[in-house]
């Protein structure tokens, strides 16, 4: 089976302009977005306490409006609660944010009251609770994660392929971050660790796309020559597009079984590797080699021999 | 390689990595009855097993505050010894105030803790602030001894396999795996609690009345506590010295036993400095009261009857648990410095129990429609890659086995996700031999180059991907850290299987002269 009969022919290229001036927009606009919005971040970056609890059948058909009541009376009127599961089941999430030091006694005084009013002992099913200090660390740690992989990756980049390559595939990693995150600050998603880790992912894949069409452009323009650059890059983008197709759908069915049924405490992760995937897989083919053809037109680009002998390089300046 | 030598080499990675993941599947009692078993299974994530995850930190202030509180020890001492006038000495706020003599408590002050302190003069009184190595350095021993005494009291819980550790500065790390009684595992904190003996200055019923014997209110180096009886009353007052005579730091031994009236008790033995700390105390306050005070709480204080050494009772209001827990907490040490809870984490196992069949679901949903659609697109080649991914998952879960590393939540899910990325190789190797075939390359040919010229763009994309784990790796934590260890050996899993073994397949199948490929 194949997805394309014959080798398909599709003009990138004249397309990237355009798609070029679309990235820059929603770009800005994730920029507002996450300036003006900011995130619903999880208490992993803001501190606070998260209660996950089952009420017993003796507690009798226990809501949110009941459990509100007696927060309220316990003094948490602004907790919010949310049902998890099934109604029969009674189970709740429970999540106060910004944290005091003593959120420990803050839980152990919040159960014992409710214990006391339902006049059964609830099921703990988890407790969480993150002080403001470890939060903004998080926060901060998060961020310098994503910078430092951005970094390393320009680095590697520039070391394995010319220069020329390095700051777009940087910037369409950069695009790709920007995206998914602005679209968890617009539609107010939370924002937890497992998010950040599947943003890290997300530059990781990106860039191994990124890579496949790199390496098919150097191929091409080390028996082409540069002086086509723009037919070499789209030469390269069309023989690997079914590859490009291929790679993303097949992880996709990965991650979509992952958001159908991979339960509550990953579906935000799933979520912003669907998001990411997609994403990626569009920016590598037009804001990567966007950005390296309008490098290598503006400051040339060294022809690499061959491969696979791939040591002796020759320096032809083109341009 | 030649072709056997390859099949070799993928016989043994197989059958050692089923061997290092084979425990995972099995029970603990299975486990230790099966001889063909290895005892070690992959350790899972407190998110999966459930149990309790704390970060705390030193309390800096109190750590300062109890250096101070030394150095202020040291030059009443000597000030006594020396006669000089000493008027008061307080430690608040990170400084310790000395008025009196100055230039005479001023020479004390740099003879005894020249190196520790720095020393201003402000309003007619001595200013001595701690400088900043010494704090740093009162936090590091804070830690340590924590660690030390938190690991006693973790191991008295029986904890199977806790995890105590330092994290950074001033900062200890403490995972429980499967402890379910929360309340229980805090009383292992609670044991910020220290011991400490005070003399009795005043008392009365009731602090309202203690605070009227007081006109000009409580002085400085001094302070109220309160003895309370189990039903929670107040029942005395008691004006004791803000600074102790004694700590729980130089006990020896605590343990719980019964008077004569069969009533809970604890008896203590001191240290040798703390035994002669102790004698020459009550040796010299024969007939005063001295407080013996738990957590801020008077337990007993009763008046002293003799000079008293090495072992000693407490005899409180408590019920045989209390009796027992806290001289357990005694026992191991008392914590230097109070910690302050940061971060915790209790997962109870219902829930940890709900997240495994949740991955598990998703992931054979997740490898299922990979491996259909693999078969499907490229049949025969199609089964190879698929018979080298059932591989790749055998590596990641025995070399997960083989490193310790921690299997957790978004790890399984990070199993399955590198099954997608060595899709990918597979995948760019059977693109590159169709587009060999098309330019009209013959077969054995196409298979070579397929694999020749896909291998350093295979090599550069896992080299970043690699990257990303690494940070992931360095930076995350817990289960995070758990799912960047998980990608990483799955990488790395995934370039063997793609070039090696996949390709192992295909030269066995086809044979040296290929006359058709079936991809």
């Amino acid at each position: 089976m194949e997805l394309f009969k014959r080798k398909t022919n599709i003009d990138f290229v004249k397309q990237m302009p355009l798609m070029v001036g679309i990235s820059v927009v929603i770009t800005v606009l994730s920029l507002i977005s996450i300036g003006v919005k900011g995130f619903n971040f999880s208490i992993d970056f803001e501190g606070g306490t998260v209660l996950e609890l089952q009420t017993p059948a003796a507690a009798g058909d226990v809501d949110e409006q009941r459990l509100r009541e007696i927060l309220t009376e316990l003094g948490q009127p602004d907790a919010s609660i949310v049902r998890v599961g099934e109604p029969a089941e009674h189970e709740f999430r429970i999540s106060m944010r910004g944290s005091q030091e003593q959120d420990r006694e803050l839980s152990v005084t919040l159960l014992k009251g409710m214990n006391q009013a339902l006049g059964t002992d609830v099921v703990v099913k988890s407790v969480e609770s993150v002080g403001p200090r470890v939060g903004s660390e998080l926060r901060r740690n998060g961020v310098l994660a994503i910078v430092l992989s951005w970094v390393g990756i320009l680095i590697y980049v520039w070391f394995r392929f010319e220069w020329q390559y390095a700051p777009g595939a940087v910037l369409a990693l950069v695009h790709d971050v920007v995206f998914t995150a602005g679209l968890f600050s617009f539609f107010g998603w939370e924002f937890d660790m497992n998010v950040l880790a599947a943003l890290l992912v997300i530059i990781g894949y990106s860039m191994n796309d990124t890579i496949v069409i790199y390496d098919r452009i150097r191929e091409t323009v080390a028996t082409r020559g540069t002086t086509e650059l723009e037919s070499v890059v789209n030469e390269a983008i069309n023989s690997t597009l079914s590859r490009t197709i291929l790679t993303s759908g097949v992880t996709q069915l990965v991650v979509i079984a992952q958001l159908l049924v991979g339960g509550p405490v990953l579906h935000g992760m799933a979520l912003a590797l669907f998001i990411g995937i997609l994403i990626g897989t569009y920016s590598t083919v037009y804001v990567a080699s966007a950005v390296m053809i309008w490098l290598a037109r503006r400051y040339g680009h060294s022809v690499p021999a061959p491969k696979p002998e791939r040591r002796a390089r020759t320096r032809t300046s083109t341009t | 390689m030649s072709l056997r030598g390859r099949w070799i080499l993928i016989a043994v990675v197989t059958v050692t990595m089923t061997y290092l993941s084979l425990p995972s599947f099995f029970s603990d009692e299975d486990r230790a009855s099966h001889w063909w078993l290895r005892q070690d299974g992959m350790t899972l994530g407190l998110d999966l097993q459930g149990g309790i995850h704390w970060l705390l930190r030193i309390d800096t202030d109190a750590a300062v505050q109890r250096e101070l509180e030394k150095v202020a020890s040291g030059v009443s001492d000597s000030a006594e010894e020396g006669k000089v006038a000493l008027a008061s000495s307080v430690v608040k706020d990170g400084a310790l105030t000395l008025r009196g003599d100055l230039p005479g408590l001023r020479k004390i002050l740099e003879e005894s803790a020249g190196e520790s302190v720095d020393v201003e003069e402000q309003d007619g009184a001595l200013v001595a602030k701690l400088r900043e190595r010494w704090k740093r350095d009162a936090v590091e021993r804070g830690a340590a001894t924590s660690l030390e005494v938190l690991r006693k009291r973790v191991d008295g819980l029986g904890v199977r396999e806790p995890l105590i550790v330092p994290q950074g500065h001033g900062r200890i790390l403490v995972q429980m795996p499967g402890v379910k009684d929360r309340e229980q595992a805090g009383e292992v904190l609670k044991t910020t609690t220290f011991l400490e003996f005070k003399l009795v200055l005043d008392s009365a019923p009731s602090q309202e009345l203690l605070e009227a014997k007081l006109p000009n209110g409580v002085p400085e180096d001094q302070m109220i506590v309160l003895s309370q009886t189990r039903g929670g009353k107040e029942s005395e007052a008691l004006l004791v010295p803000k600074k102790a005579v004694l700590m729980g730091d130089l006990l020896e031994d605590a343990r719980m036993d019964f008077d004569r009236r069969n009533r809970p008790i604890i008896t203590f033995q001191w240290d040798s400095e703390g035994a002669r700390i102790f004698r020459d105390f009550t040796g010299s306050h024969i007939g005063q009261r001295l407080a013996a005070i738990i957590d801020g709480k008077v337990i007993t204080a009763p008046v002293i009857q003799s000079k008293i050494g090495r072992r000693g009772e407490i005899t409180g209001d408590f019920t045989r648990e209390e009796a027992s827990s806290t001289a357990i907490q005694l026992r191991s040490g008392a914590l230097p410095i109070p910690l302050v809870l940061e971060e915790e984490r209790t997962i109870g196992p219902s829930l940890g129990a709900d997240s495994i069949r949740d991955g598990v679901r998703a992931s054979i949903l997740g490898a299922g429609l990979v491996f259909l659609f693999m078969a499907i697109y490229y049949s025969v080649t199609g089964v190879f890659v698929n018979l080298a991914l059932v591989v790749n998952v055998l590596m990641i879960l025995g070399l997960m086995s083989a490193t310790k590393a921690t299997m957790t939540l978004p790890g399984i899910a990070g199993v399955v996700l590198t099954v997608g990325m060595a899709v990918d190789s597979n995948v760019i190797i059977c693109e590159r031999i169709r587009e060999e075939l098309r330019a009209g390359k013959n077969a054995k040919s196409s298979i070579s180059l397929g694999y020749s010229r896909s291998f350093w763009t295979i090599f550069d994309s896992h080299v970043t991907a690699l990257l990303s784990a690494a940070i992931l790796i360095m930076i995350g934590r817990g289960p995070v850290q758990g799912f960047g260890v998980t990608l990483f050996i799955g990488l790395l899993a995934s370039m063997f299987t793609a070039l090696v073994v996949t390709r192992a397949f295909m030269d066995s199948y086809y044979g040296p002269n290929p006359e058709r490929l079936r991809i």
